[in-house]
């Protein structure tokens, strides 16, 4: 392919994506597989079961789990405090909306993902998109909900890490695996779409690969990330 | 399979408390802190001569229908299958105290420096079943109040006496039956002593509204993303596919 | 035993064969299965075990035959060490006379063992008595230092000017042995605050001292004895049994004990009424002649003088002194007549009570004789053989000595070897007949025990060298100019000891130390030996233990592979009818009820009732324990839960009208001294008695747990005495209890 390629992710931005892949992936299937209760087990008592036999009995499930949860907090904290510039804007990027174009498009996605253009046709909207920044909207409510129910995560994990540690009141523990356990529910039915969206749809192919390479055709930012690609632009313009 | 039980005959306890001091030394259980127990009958002096106490020895009954194991979220404590003892897994548990407040008894406390529940277990961890003792309460009961063993072993003691001798339990109130595996010999006092199931707030929170909702999250999630993909592979929009694949755009 | 390679298969050993005895060893067939059963798989080797479920990796343990010291009994225990340490006491099930149980004060053997308070060095008083200052001393320093003093007392005052108090420890016999020799007659010990009245009774009875067959028995009426909760073994745990076989138990008691709370009818009998229910019991079976005549033809002296000395006694009488309705009096004495022989009025133990205890404890003696259940199967036993000798040793003539030891002739019954610590004491701070100015005791505790604290200090006025062998500074060790650190029973080795427990068993024991003596503690043997060295008699400690033991066992050889083997001896000797053919010890050579040698030295030779002194808005005082600590052995960090202080135990009914509440502070005043605790409102009291738990309100700070805490009855009790036996009497102190203002 010989079209200009714009660079999106830098090799740091695509590690600390993938590393993170892998932790939600191991903590989601090992604190899954630390529920072991008949009232509680989300998908059955077979899979604690299968987990704790993989692992040689539930403490070290629990152990691999805590650990790998440090882990990932950690790296995060790192990339935050050694990258205070890049987190900022990112946080930057995430949180600022336009709810009114914003909602449209979130409205016209749906359609579209669910019914195609005829979808759109049937409902009165036109079939072209409000134009999104770096991230569209989808992209940030996924973000949003990942650095809120992250840093929840964190923090009712830590709670119940340091429960049989330094805490006199059990009460902490045993409401911060509810919260905690309601949390990764709420992000993890998020995830479900975000995985569609970027490694299984065509909509966003370009934007799997660039999580590969680093970068997006022109075409695409252009098509998919208008106000971004404007914004490139100006700034090559510049640089030029 | 071992079903291992106590048959206690409160009748000729005499509140010494060997059992409860011989049970601290064994398990190390912290000042302050007990794993068993004597309760006692209020006397009634106006019977004059004939007025009683009635002493009771006790400890976690290891039921059949543990609720401390049902509040357990992640099993750290269970139900032995080979033996029938309510056992703690120390190294699984996060000390959220569910445990502690569903036993209608009170035979579990949280450890104060271990920050997790802690109970009698028969002498199990000790190690003394293991080495052919009796738990240390039984072997250094005076007058033999406590005897232990095996109720699907029909020789044993426990087996013998309940054959023997009509006994009773003691019942948590409120009308759910935890099935304790600790046995009066009859005409025991006071046998009103036990609570209620109580399960704690964080848990019927997490059983009946949390659980649910994440399901139902997940499951909507899912079923999105069905439909999407359905729909990617049956009614592919023809001009998007064009548009994704064909180099220059329309616009 | 020996420690690790051997021990493994001893205690197999003794498992497999325990099977016939006890309980111990029945899980054995499944330890196997039981050991996978957590089901904790092979991962868990390779993360933290501490937290993990299951049987944790552990250091083998061995297991070690002692013998119990944590109160007089002498119960048999298994000892379980760990990496050198002890970690857990267990019965040991071969020990018949504790019928293979270990009480709360046993388990709590390991806290003693670890107790931080624990006496570390020799000690010697460097400020005024009392005050604490202590140098530290090595051992040479301080036998040097106490061969001298007792060499300047000896040569002043006579080698009598030493007064010692063996405790009644294993080690015991040998201060006892080091103290004949050294020259002195003045040996008092812990006994003069017990069970001399009792022992004085039945001698001037039955010419024994008396064992329960409790186990045995039908009937069995309880007064002046709480074995329930003051555990006597074997007679604590067969009174239960005894009771499932349908024994009949009465309990006399002003306080509802836990004896009472079992017992089948509880009286809250008038205190120091006892003998006037005895009296009347005996007269009913006289009267009625409900005792066995052919029983009473060959073995009772005297029955019809006693027959018409009790007919005065009638349980109307009783009834009014006692407050026991005459009817309950009279059933009673029907009851246990028809239970006879196999029914008794159990001896008990501790009975320095009262100043006539001599004669209430013959009164039931006497009542025993009518039931004519002597050495008979549920009654009243004589000692048995054991066989253990008790090794002879020269007792050297020192000229300058007085004629007899410091209370001659002060009581008419004094038991020679034991003697009176309450009129010795008296004897001391008067300085007559003769100044004693040294004081050896060991492990026994005067300050806490004895009644009238303050005329123990007053006495250590008059001492100028006290030296004290224990394990923690007890209050008389804070008194003391010398400090010896004793190691626990755990930590030494004992010679042989000779038990009885009624039927149960004849039997002998020895201990071996579990660990290593901690610290600089010596043993009692070690410090005899090295004083008699300094002090010019080496030749009466020229012994190893074992040779000591060899000598002991002498005649019953066979006792040294047994006490190997199973922790204990037991000799297979004659339980009943021992005096079937040979007459008893005592004057008429059969039971006295009419006691001829009292009559001949100016006393009641049949019991004479006394009415207790009364006095208007007073308490009558009395003291007792209970199952968790002995005597003022309470600085204990596990019984210390059990009970953490003692209260005053008061009826509601009087308190309501000295306005007393419930919980509050209440100040304990007697002509001896006054004492502050919190008032207990109890309705198992008498309303006219009063009680206090002893062992608490310690003065020594090192003492850590129970310093101040609650209140000591040595501080308030005064000090009777038992007129005959000389024994303290320690229920004759009337109080007022007050609020305690401010």
């Amino acid at each position: 392919m010989n079209e200009r390629m714009i660079h999106r992710h830098t090799r740091l931005s695509i590690f600390m994506h993938w590393f993170n892949a892998f932790c939600w992936f191991a903590l989601l299937l090992t604190g899954l597989g630390l529920i072991k209760n008949e009232q509680l087990n989300p998908v059955g008592a077979w899979f604690p079961s299968l987990m704790r036999s993989l692992f040689g009995g539930g403490e070290n499930l629990l152990m691999v789990h805590q650990y790998l949860g440090l882990i990932w907090a950690g790296a995060f904290l790192a990339y935050v405090l050694f990258k205070r510039r890049e987190t900022w804007a990112f946080l930057k990027e995430v949180f600022t909306v336009s709810p009114a174009s914003d909602m449209l498009w979130l409205v016209k996605m749906n359609l579209k993902m669910t019914m195609g253009r005829k979808g759109l046709q049937r409902f009165g909207l036109t079939p072209d998109m409000p134009p999104q920044g770096f991230y569209n909207f989808g992209q940030k409510l996924f973000a949003q909900a990942s650095v809120v129910g992250g840093v929840v995560i964190v923090v009712t994990g830590l709670v119940m890490f340091f429960s049989t540690i330094s805490m006199d009141n059990p009460g902490p523990a045993a409401w911060s695996r509810v919260i905690h356990y309601l949390t990764v529910g709420v992000v993890f039915a998020g995830l479900l779409v975000h995985i569609f969206m970027a490694a299984i749809s065509r909509e966003e192919r370009p934007a799997f690969m660039s999580m590969f390479t680093g970068n997006v055709s022109e075409h695409y930012a252009r098509h998919h990330h208008p106000l971004w690609h404007a914004q490139v632009a100006t700034e090559k313009d510049k640089d030029d | 399979m071992k079903k291992y039980a106590m048959v206690i005959d409160s009748s000729v306890c005499i509140d010494c408390k060997a059992c409860m001091a011989s049970c601290k030394v064994q398990n190390n259980v912290p000042r302050g802190y007990w794993r068993n127990w004597i309760k006692h009958t209020i006397p009634d002096f106006s019977k004059g001569p004939l007025t009683r106490t009635h002493f009771q020895p006790g400890g976690c009954m290891q039921c059949d229908n543990p609720t401390c194991v049902q509040a357990c979220p992640s099993g750290a404590t269970y139900k032995d299958p080979q033996n029938g003892i309510v056992h703690v897994n120390e190294a699984l548990c996060i000390g959220c105290g569910n445990c502690i407040k569903a036993c209608p008894y009170d035979a579990r406390f949280r450890h104060p420096d271990k920050r997790v529940p802690d109970k009698c277990d028969f002498c199990f961890s000790s190690g003394r079943l293991e080495r052919g003792l009796l738990p240390a309460c039984v072997d250094t009961c005076p007058t033999k109040a406590r005897v232990f063993g095996d109720l699907s072993d029909p020789d044993s003691d426990v087996s013998r006496l309940l054959r023997d001798k009509p006994a009773v339990r003691v019942l948590a109130k409120g009308g759910i039956d935890t099935k304790p595996n600790m046995y009066y010999v009859a005409a025991t006092a006071p046998t009103d002593w036990a609570g209620e199931v109580e399960f704690p707030g964080a848990f019927t929170v997490m059983a009946t509204l949390v659980n649910p909702v994440v399901k139902v999250a997940v499951g909507l999630s899912a079923l999105g993303v069905a439909v999407m993909w359905a729909k990617q592979i049956f009614s592919p929009d023809k001009e998007e596919s064009e548009h994704e694949s064909s180099a220059p755009g329309k616009d | 035993m020996k420690p690790a390679t051997d021990s493994s298969t001893r205690e197999h050993g003794m498992k497999t064969e325990a099977k016939t005895l006890s309980r111990r060893g029945f899980l054995q067939a499944s330890a196997a299965v039981a050991a996978t059963a957590a089901g904790v798989p092979a991962l868990k080797g390779y993360v933290s075990s501490a937290h993990a479920a299951g049987v944790a990796q552990q250091a083998p343990i061995t297991s070690h035959y002692t013998v119990c010291d944590m109160c007089f009994n002498r119960c048999g225990m298994i000892a379980q060490v760990q990496n050198g340490r002890v970690v857990k006491l267990d019965p040991n099930p071969k020990f018949l006379k504790s019928r293979g149980m270990l009480c709360a004060r046993g388990n709590a053997a390991v806290e003693h063992l670890y107790d931080p308070d624990r006496l570390k060095t020799p000690l010697l008083r460097k400020g005024a008595r009392g005050e604490g200052k202590w140098q530290q001393l090595t051992w040479e320093q301080a036998l040097d230092h106490t061969a001298e003093q007792f060499t300047r007392i000896a040569e002043k005052y006579t080698r009598c000017g030493v007064m010692f108090s063996p405790g009644s420890d294993m080690q015991s016999q040998f201060l006892n042995r080091f103290a004949e020799v050294f020259g002195s007659y003045n040996i008092t010990s812990h006994e003069t605050l017990c069970l001399l009245s009792k022992n004085r009774a039945y001698l001037d009875t039955f010419g024994e001292t008396p064992y329960a067959d409790v186990l045995y028995s039908k009937y069995i009426i309880i007064a002046g004895a709480n074995p329930l909760e003051a555990i006597i073994t074997p007679d604590t745990i067969d009174l239960m049994e005894a009771r499932k076989n349908g024994c009949k138990i009465v309990v006399l008691d002003p306080r509802y004990t836990k004896t009472a709370a079992l017992a089948d009818e509880w009286f809250a009998i008038r205190p120091g009424t006892d003998m006037a229910f005895f009296l009347a019991l005996t007269s009913v079976i006289t009267e009625e002649r409900l005792y066995d005549p052919d029983f009473a033809e060959k073995m009772l002296f005297g029955l019809d003088e006693y027959a018409a000395h009790v007919r005065q006694y009638t349980p109307e009488w009783a009834a009014g002194e006692c407050g026991i309705p005459a009817q309950d009096i009279r059933r009673i004495a029907r009851e246990i007549a028809a239970a006879a022989p196999a029914s008794m009025i159990y001896p008990g133990r501790r009975s320095s009570d009262y100043e006539d205890s001599t004669q209430i404890r013959r009164s039931m003696a006497i009542a025993n004789a009518l039931l004519s259940n002597w050495d008979r199967p549920g009654g009243v036993l004589a000692a048995r053989e054991v066989g253990v000798r008790a090794p002879y040793f020269d007792v050297p003539w020192y000229d300058d000595n007085p004629a007899d030891r410091i209370d001659h002739g002060m009581a008419p019954g004094l038991i020679h070897h034991e003697g009176s610590f309450k009129l010795m004491r008296d004897a001391i701070i008067k300085g007559e007949p003769y100044p004693i100015r040294g004081w050896f005791t060991f492990k026994t505790n005067f300050m806490q025990t004895a009644a009238n604290r303050n005329k123990t200090l007053e006495m250590l006025n008059h001492l100028d060298f006290v030296v004290n062998a224990d394990i923690v500074m007890s209050d008389t060790a804070w008194y003391s100019d010398l400090v010896l650190p004793s190691p626990s029973f755990l930590e030494r080795n004992d010679p042989v000891s000779a038990l009885q427990g009624s039927s149960a068993c004849a039997c002998a024991v020895w201990r071996d130390a579990v660990v290593p003596a901690m610290y600089e503690c010596r043993d009692m043997l070690w410090i005899c030996t090295e004083l008699s060295k300094r002090l010019g008699f080496p030749e009466s400690f020229d012994f190893t233990l074992d040779e000591y033991r060899k000598s002991q066992l002498e005649s019953i050889p066979e006792a040294f592979e047994a006490i190997k083997a199973d922790g204990v001896y037991y000799n297979p000797s004659k339980v009943y009818g021992i005096y079937f053919d040979s007459p008893l010890k005592t004057q008429a050579q059969k039971i006295e009820l009419f006691n001829q040698r009292y009559a001949h030295e100016g006393l009641d030779p049949m019991p004479v009732y006394k009415a207790p002194r009364r006095k208007e808005g007073a308490f009558r005082l009395v003291v007792g324990r209970t199952a968790f600590f002995t005597h003022s052995n309470t600085n204990n960090a596990l019984l210390i839960e059990f009970k953490d202080e003692n209260t005053l135990w008061m009826h509601p009914r009087p308190a309501a009208k000295l306005g007393l509440k419930d919980g509050e502070m209440v100040e304990v005043e007697s002509s001896a001294g006054k004492v502050a605790l919190a008032l207990r409102l109890f309705e198992g009291m008498e309303e006219e008695t009063v009680y206090m738990a002893t062992g608490f309100g310690a003065l020594s700070p090192e003492l850590r747990l129970v310093h101040n805490r609650g209140a000591s009855i040595a501080e308030v009790l005064e000090d009777h005495s038992d007129f005959i036996s000389g024994n303290m009497a320690m229920h004759e102190t009337l109080v007022t209890v007050t609020r305690r203002v401010g």
